[in-house]
Order: structure tokens, then sequence, then C-alpha cells
């Protein structure tokens, strides 16, 4: 560092590579994420070349390195707290429209499309598909309310899932 | 961009620098500056009647002696924690004048209250003398920050503030030789407020003017 201050650059060059994995260490061991770690390190190296007047020779280099890149991690971590506190992560949202309702328009064509093909399927089949499924009634009490027997109810069921899967182009 | 390649940049503009002297070296030079800055000041203001018999009195010269001493201490605290690889211990070093200026100051009232009674302990208004700390003193702790600079990008706040400490500390004592004070509660309050409110003002204003991140050369 001494011939660094006289302005030796393979000196400084030297120094600088020999102490990264030091600075890296230091930087790691307070921050998690690897990037953010590495633009701590980069930090504390424009740090050390700003201050680099200030060293003095007859004291041992590496407390003067620690602490600058100590200071220097936390300052980022400081930052990133502050951020993070701000902002949310982009890759939350599929959709990123303002209006709530805008980004609900898949699911309500798919909902659209689906109220058509039940539409469509026989009387006894869409009786069958609305109390076994969608009400969740047992077979028994289907089977009551609706006046069929609890075969004719089975098959009817069957049927309409086979004919809505058709439909709406599900692969069996 | 890559960290290696980053340090080769730095290698490659690298300039010759000339060292810091050292911080006892900073320090010495910033109180000989202060020192005779407000040497001057005084003089203008001319010295206080009752200086020689004041100085008689062992309680006056400990109370003058403590504000000297936490003065001179501060400065030197600023000056190590200035410099990335001290301890920041030093910061302690100027609070135990600190404390012994206090104690003096509040000595002084509870002897002020016991001679005079209750009457010691009114207040008047001394604006010259909170007016003659902050301006004097403000300019001291500008001084004393640009001597620090490079304290900048390590710990800006605790050199700042003991900056400020040193500069009203000195400034405090300055003022005792010039003007006169009867109660100690007044000293206390004036000159005890003024240190307090340097310091706060450092705090408020030093953050936006001394934390800057360094920059891409």
């Amino acid at each position: 560092m001494a011939a660094a201050q006289a302005g030796d650059r393979r000196a400084y060059d030297a120094l600088l590579r020999a102490c990264l994995p030091l600075l890296r260490g230091i930087a790691r061991r307070r921050i998690l994420n690897p990037a953010e770690a590495e633009d701590a390190v980069q930090d504390a190296l424009l740090t050390i070349h700003q201050l680099r007047h200030s060293y003095d020779p007859a004291r041992p280099i590496r407390p003067w390195l620690v602490a600058i890149t100590e200071r220097r991690a936390i300052d980022r971590l400081r930052r990133h707290g502050r951020r993070a506190g701000r902002e949310t992560s982009i890759e939350d949202f599929g959709e990123t429209l303002a209006a709530p309702g805008a980004n609900t328009g898949e699911a309500r064509v798919a909902a659209t499309e689906l109220r058509a093909a039940v539409a469509e399927l026989p009387p006894a089949q869409r009786t069958a598909l609305g109390l076994a499924k969608l009400e969740d009634l047992s077979l028994a009490e289907a089977s009551a309310r609706s006046g069929m027997s609890v075969g004719a109810l089975k098959v009817a069921t069957h049927r309409a899932v086979k004919a809505l899967r058709r439909r709406l182009g599900v692969e069996d | 961009m890559r960290t290696e390649d980053l340090i080769g940049d730095l290698a490659t503009e690298l300039r010759p620098v000339r060292r810091l002297p050292s911080p006892a070296a900073q320090a010495a030079l910033w109180l000989g500056l202060a020192v005779v800055v407000i040497a001057i000041a005084v003089a203008l203001h001319g010295l206080r009647h009752d200086l020689a018999a004041r100085m008689l009195l062992p309680h006056e010269v400990a109370q003058w002696l403590a504000s000297v001493a936490t003065g001179v201490a501060a400065a030197f605290a600023a000056a190590m924690l200035a410099r990335p690889d001290r301890n920041w211990r030093w910061a302690l070093l100027p609070l135990p004048p600190l404390l012994a200026w206090g104690l003096s100051l509040g000595w002084g009232c509870l002897a002020d209250l016991a001679r005079m009674g209750p009457e010691a302990l009114t207040l008047g208004t001394s604006w010259g003398c909170l007016r003659f700390i902050i301006l004097l003193g403000a300019p001291l702790t500008a001084l004393q920050l640009w001597l620090l600079r490079h304290a900048g990008p390590l710990r800006p706040m605790p050199v700042l503030l003991l900056g400020g400490l040193a500069s009203a500390a000195l400034c405090s004592a300055g003022l005792s030789l010039f003007h006169h004070l009867d109660a100690a509660v007044m000293v206390l309050l004036w000159h005890g407020g003024a240190t307090a409110v340097l310091v706060l003002l450092g705090w408020l204003l030093g953050r936006p003017l001394l934390l800057r991140a360094p920059r891409l050369p």
C-alpha cells in the first residue's frame, strides 16, 4: 500500500487482487445475496481507492481494509432494507393492469364457456351434474331430491362430465 | 462491471497521493487554529475585569480547565475516529472531562444556592453567550470537518459530533475569559445549552452534507 500511495500501479493492482478474497469473505458474511455482496465489495474497493492517502504504513493494513469493507457492506444492507420496504418484486404479478377487473378476463371467458357448455347438456345430465358435483350431495340425497335412481344419476353424471370434456377440448 | 475489471481500472488511473499527517498532528493543527481564532475574539472583547480574582478560586479554575480538556479530548477523538482502523472507543475519551465540566457547573449551582438562597436560581437571558458559542463554534466545526474530510465515507456522524463538542467547549472556555456571568446556573444554561445546540445542529445538518457514497472515478 505504501508503494501504491507513491503511485506504483503494479503494486496496487497486486495488493487489491490479493485482498479480494478477504473483502469478499467479509461482504458475504454480512450479505446473503451474492450479487449484492459483490456490489458491496466494489463499493469497498472504491472507498479504499478514495481513502488511500489516509492509510498509515506504520500500521497493519488488514484492520484498515476490514473496517472499510464492513462499513460498505452495512451501508449496502441498510440501503437494501430501505428499498425492500418500498418495492415489491415484479415477478409476483402475471398481469399488471391497473383496473382490478382487467386481470381476471381469462377466468371470466373460461367461466362463460363452461356455463354455455353446461346449458347445452340434456336436462337429466344437467340436473345430475348440479346435484352431485356442484351442490356436493351424496348419491342417495341426490336421488331423493331428483327422483332419479342412484344408477341413473351415476350414468348421467359420468356422461355429463364426458360431454363437457369433449366440448371444452380436454382429452381423457 | 466485474470486480476484477474494476481493480484493473483503479490501478490504471492510480495517481501518487500525499499521506495524511497523523491524527495527533491533525488534532494539534486544528487546536492551534481554534486557539488563535478564539484568542482574537477574546482580545476584541477585552478580558473581564475580575479575571485575576476569578482565577484564584480553585473551583473556577477547575471548571475552566475541564472545559478546555473537553475540547482537546474531543478534537483528538475526532481525528482518531476519522481513520477507518482506529477503535471507536476513542469516542469515549472526551466523556470524563465532559462529565467533570458538567459536574462542576452543577456543583457551582448548588454552591450559589447555599450562598444566596433561591435567588441564585433566577434565570436571565444571555443571548450573547449563545451567539458567541454558535457563531464561533460553527465555523470551527466546519474547519475541523474539512481537515477530517476523509471521514466522510466512513463514520462522519461521530466525527462531526465530536468536532461540534470540541468547538463548543473551547468557545465556552474563551467566553469565560471575557464575559461576566455571576450565577453558575446561567453558565450551565447558556454555555451548556449553546454546546448542546451546536452538537444538535451538527447532528441535523451533518447527514445531508456529509454522507456521500463513493463514486466511480
